[in-house]
């Protein structure tokens, strides 16, 4: 235990913010500023946990542990705990919505105050999330994340925002039910044997339950967090929030609540059953590959920007499901550095489309086409991101690929073979989506500034994130290996 | 040595990083310089490696790139003598085309993005030459993918170019994607990523395994070297500029694939079929290249079609089981080639952009003397001419063709002997056609061409009549190559009977050239292919292109509309709101009863009582 909880201080100083952010509303720069400097606060604290933990492979990290007694009677407890995916992910939370805010700077004009508030709530319940090491209190961030999100995309999102709202909250909570109940099974079971009424995640993982059962209630877990990944079938909410939430809507939803239901199955549905996870390796195997190669399919076929980029998140995705379902160190590894590179590459995306919406007022592929002589820079960064993506080598995804698929071969040929096919299903949407808008003759009457100071250096930082961890991916991937 | 073969690699990426950061704040005098001077340095590095290496191979990693478990991969170097000959190749030709390029793209604006990709390329280049571990392997392998596809879109604001561009990252891409699954496999079999472990842990696989490497390395080889059936994305790629299409399209990228085969070779060789599906590969390709190069009008996909058919040869020359024939084809067919588009960019600067090989002329021997001679020279050694350089590097491929191990030597030496035939026509074709047209002709507008642009196709001119040089067996029993790359003589079959052969060769190339000759001296201009139906066919590649265009493309794109709005938006999107429909469907019939009337309210309660009455009797009573 520390002296300076730490952990703490990093998840509530989001949630101390927001309120105060609603105190001015008739002057949307203070909550801005608010943000941006509380976010930036959460941002560099994570860095330096990062400095002074992470070293020797992040052995240091476990000693932030902090632990409190809650509600004794139900057995649940206040108990956090941070490992090197954990600090990641925090990491890649803070960057994005610090981002968020410059982000924001134009596309939201109105209710500023409400939406820098709704910004730091959600900070810190998907930090939340990361965090918690007690079923209960992962379940509370769990579901504290929605009303955030619900409120930005609703609120601040394009045309058909209501509908994609409560599509996406319907999905949500309908997931949730079924985590829900699994856990309420999951406590009542452990209860029965032991005598020991508990929440707490490493007491949990002893109970002890007949194979059918822990099928069941693995499935129903799955299920839920399926809803958020998303893993096909269950992923049609996300072309519809997607296209209709604001930038920073989309930034978020891709870059960390994908991520939330990614973490949720490998940090607790796996681990709570892992035989049940074992005898469901091929179901998961297959529904990736599917997700992957259906989804990079129908991305071909897209006309709106957003919505394509929305569609290559679900392919992506099928990757990380992939590689926690064989469950090896390496399969691992490049689940969680996909989750990472994927949030980078996908947050970066989205806010390239939304700024070209900024300028246009369109994200039609019909209507938008040579930028390169018109904004050079702007399309400079597009082709960058968009190969980062495509999985060129030298760049972040590929080496996330590259450790989620190579070493299946060993097991299951088949599954890296197509694995590794369905990357050109990638290049071929990709290459579509950048002749359209980068090249080509120029489509639109409208004459568009390049990149402004601002906007550049939203996408410097995770552009050279992306240089770093495609080139030198060693310092994170022994940080996962802990 | 370290050091020198670092700087080696990375200065012509400094060089890449440098367009890229400066090309708003330099002038452009010095960007130029810039460019060239990063591979003229990186020239000069090779050089002194070759020369102070004396042969010997020297590995090192420069970092661990991705460790995790078993999986390692590290940022590594092999420089061995086939990559010690290869890297002084790359730089050389680079050099000379960057060279070329500062005079060819004088009025080119986007000069900076030029430089960029063309300086990255090399850089993506060496990676592939150097390379001691597969995966660092593929990272230049794929990014002289991209490098390609950026410069073949060059132009970009034609769709078409862009269009070229892609088809070409595509293609080349499904053999990237084989090579991946080779490399899944190498690390399946416990022997890792880098390349001297592989090819020392080969022998040890199990067969079956090997022989699917080796098919899984052909159709590598096949995407990035444009050999049958992925070769329909290079004539397309002749949309980029000319430099381009000499240092990627001829001279460097499209013998990556030959040159990974070589370095695999002792994998590759294990495998039988393998071998000879790679003979065969490279026959079909070397004919079906040679015939399609003998119908082209426009003299850049003449080169595209020649270039397709000569790394056919090297392939045949891996199958046949002579990697210094390989190479050695490899090396010429670089200088001439390069030298052949490097005078295509200037003949069609000088007549406007002009690139139709019937209207190029004429008095074009005339007005370019400086031009018209190393043209000349390189043709004599495309078409294998005797003691040019083709002749003897063609003659050493189809001398290991014929004593190969593979099966049906016999018809993979006919095939390749037949096509010898056909490049001495169509490369003479090419020459009679542009360059002695009768005079009388209407002559167009013609440019003066910068000096810089002619002077560069000299050096390579001498290396294309003299490069046969390298490995004549001139008082000793191989070649000086052979000899260098230090290859084994003993597998090698000697009951081939060379100098018949090196007659016949002889033979061919001038018959070829006779009826070049007869068919188009005197400034004849007419089709090459008896029967019109046959000559379009041949020219548009035996209608590849549209074979796949509607076998693949097109079902693809139209699957891709009707999975989306026939299976997700309709099917699955609408079951899973299907649920929520219906609780809003029965939600609507329930309100009818909320009308907030007292009559209805008052209906519902006295209905409610009665059937609450009706069950207590009937519990009563017992019946219920």
């Amino acid at each position: 235990m520390q002296a300076l909880p730490l952990l703490s201080i990093m998840l509530f100083l989001p949630l101390c913010g927001a309120p105060l952010a609603l105190i001015l509303p008739s002057r949307p720069g203070f909550s801005r500023a608010l943000t941006l400097v509380v976010s930036g606060a959460v941002l560099l604290l994570a860095i330096a946990l990062l400095l002074f933990y992470g070293g020797e492979n992040g052995g240091a990290l476990a000693r932030l542990t902090e632990e409190a007694r809650w509600i004794p009677q139900l057995g649940i407890s206040y108990r956090l705990r941070l490992d090197g995916i954990s600090l990641l992910l925090v990491l890649l939370t803070s960057l994005l919505i610090f981002l968020c805010v410059p982000v924001s700077r134009r596309s939201v004009k109105q209710g500023q105050a409400v939406f820098h508030c709704a910004l730091l709530l959600l900070e810190s319940s998907v930090i939340g999330v990361f965090l918690a090491d007690d079923l209960f209190l992962f379940y509370l961030f769990w579901e504290l994340q929605l009303l955030p999100i619900f409120l930005i995309i609703g609120r601040w999102g394009h045309e058909h925002r209501l509908y994609a709202a409560v599509k996406f909250l319907l999905f949500s909570l309908a997931g949730s039910f079924f985590i829900l109940a699994a856990l309420i099974s999951l406590f009542l079971l452990h209860g029965r044997q032991s005598g020991d009424y508990t929440l707490a995640f490493a007491a949990l993982r002893q109970t002890a339950i007949d194979p059918g059962l822990a099928n069941l209630l693995f499935l129903g877990l799955t299920a839920g967090f399926a809803v958020k990944i998303p893993i096909f079938p269950l992923h049609t909410w996300l072309p519809d929030a997607h296209t209709e939430a604001p930038t920073a809507g989309s930034v978020i939803l891709a870059g960390l609540l994908l991520k939330t239901g990614a973490y949720g199955l490998l940090r607790f549905a796996v681990p709570l059953f892992p035989q049940a996870a074992a005898a469901n390796t091929t179901l998961l195997l297959v529904l990736g590959l599917i997700g992957l190669y259906y989804a990079s399919w129908i991305a071909m076929a897209q006309t709106d920007m957003k919505r394509l980029v929305a569609y290559s998140s679900i392919g992506h995705m099928g990757l990380v499901v992939i590689g926690i379902a064989v469950q090896t160190r390496t399969g691992l590894a490049g689940a969680v550095l996909q989750m990472l590179n994927h949030g980078i590459t996908t947050a970066a995306l989205f806010i390239l489309v939304g700024m070209l919406d900024e300028r246009f007022h369109t994200r039609s592929l019909e209507k938008i086409g040579g930028l390169w002589q018109q904004i050079p820079v702007f399309s400079g960064f597009f082709l960058f991101f968009a190969l980062s993506a495509a999985g060129l080598p030298g760049l972040n995804n590929f080496v996330s690929e590259m450790l989620i698929l190579l070493p299946i071969f060993a097991t299951r040929p088949l599954v890296a073979g197509l694995g590794l096919a369905a990357m050109l299903l990638t290049l071929v949407y990709l290459l579509r989506l950048v002749r359209q808008t980068l090249f080509g003759p120029v489509r639109s009457t409208m004459q568009p500034v390049d990149l402004s100071l601002r906007e550049t250096c939203i996408l410097l930082p995770l552009a050279l994130l992306v240089l770093f961890l495609g080139l030198y991916p060693g310092p994170v991937l022994g940080l996962l290996m802990s | 040595m370290p050091t020198l073969l670092s700087f080696l690699l990375l200065l012509p990426l400094a060089g890449a990083v440098l367009q890229l950061c400066c090309h708003r704040l330099l002038p452009r005098r010095l960007l130029e310089v810039c460019a060239c001077l990063a591979i003229g340095l990186s020239c000069l590095m090779a050089i002194l490696a070759f020369v102070l290496s004396r042969g010997r191979t020297s590995s090192f990693a420069l970092y661990q790139w991705i460790r995790v478990a078993d999986f390692q991969a590290s940022i590594s170097i092999l420089y061995d003598p086939a990559a010690a000959v290869m890297a002084l190749m790359v730089t050389f030709v680079a050099l000379l085309i960057h060279v070329y390029s500062v005079a060819f793209m004088a009025a080119d604006k986007d000069y900076g993005r030029y430089f960029c990709y063309l300086n990255l390329f090399v850089f993506n280049m060496l990676v592939i030459v150097l390379a001691g571990d597969l995966l660092f392997l593929f990272l230049g392998w794929e990014g002289v993918g991209f490098c390609s596809y950026a410069l073949i879109g060059f132009w970009y604001k034609e769709n078409a170019n862009c269009l070229a561009g892609g088809k070409a990252f595509i293609l080349t891409r499904i053999g990237d994607v084989a090579l991946l699954i080779a490399l899944a496999i190498f690390l399946a079999s416990g022997a890792g990523f880098s390349l001297s472990e592989v090819n020392h842990a080969a022998p040890a696989l199990p067969p079956g395994r090997i022989t699917l490497i080796g098919f899984l390395l052909l159709i590598a080889a096949a995407g990035k070297s444009a050999q049958l059936p992925l070769s329909v994305w290079l004539p397309d790629a002749m949309a980029g500029p000319t430099p381009v299409s000499a240092l990627i399209h001829a001279a460097t990228m499209v013998t990556a694939g030959v040159y990974l085969l070589i370095r695999l070779f002792p994998v590759l060789s294990l495998s039988p079929a393998a071998m000879t599906a790679v003979a065969a590969a490279g026959a079909l390709t070397a004919l079906y290249g040679a015939a399609s190069a003998l119908a082209q009008t426009d003299i850049k996909r003449v080169l595209a079609y020649s270039t397709i058919s000569q790394v056919g040869y090297m392939v045949l020359g891996v199958g046949g089981g002579a990697i210094d024939a390989a190479l050695f084809h490899l090396l010429c067919h670089a200088c001439y080639k390069a030298l052949l588009f490097l005078g295509a960019g200037c003949l069609i600067m000088a007549c406007n952009d002009e690139h139709d090989i019937r209207r190029l002329g004429p008095g074009l021997r005339r007005r370019y003397p400086l031009l018209f001679w190393p043209f000349l020279l390189a043709i004599a050694s495309l078409a294998g001419i005797p003691l040019t350089a083709g002749f003897f590097s063609k003659g050493s491929i189809l001398a290991a063709a014929f004593g190969s191990q593979a099966a049906f030597p016999l018809l993979w030496w006919l095939l390749g002997s037949f096509t010898a035939y056909l490049t001495a026509l169509y490369s003479f074709r090419l020459l009679y056609l542009v360059f002695f047209t009768s005079d009388h002709g209407k002559a167009g507008k013609r440019r003066p061409l910068p000096l810089t642009m002619t002077a560069v196709l000299w050096p390579l001119a001498v290396l294309a009549l003299l490069g046969g040089l390298i490995n004549l067996p001139l008082g000793t029993d191989s070649g000086w190559l052979t000899g260098f790359l230090q290859i084994a003589e003993e597998g090698r079959n000697h009951r081939v009977p060379e100098l018949a052969l090196g007659l016949l060769d002889a033979l061919l190339a001038l018959g070829g050239l006779g009826t070049a000759h007869l068919l188009f001296g005197r400034g004849r201009v007419r089709e090459a292919i008896p029967g019109r139906a046959l000559a379009d066919f041949c020219r548009q590649g035996f209608g590849l292109d549209r074979l796949y265009q509607l076998l693949f493309a097109g079902p693809y794109r139209a699957v891709a509309a009707f999975l989306w709005q026939g299976v997700d938006v309709s099917l699955v999107d609408a079951l899973l709101l299907l649920p929520g429909r219906f609780l809003s469907a029965a939600g609507g019939r329930c309100r009818l009863w909320a009308t907030g009337r007292l009559t209805t309210s008052l209906h519902g309660f006295l209905l409610g009582v009665s059937l609450m009455l009706i069950l207590v009797t009937l519990k009563i009573y017992g019946l219920w």
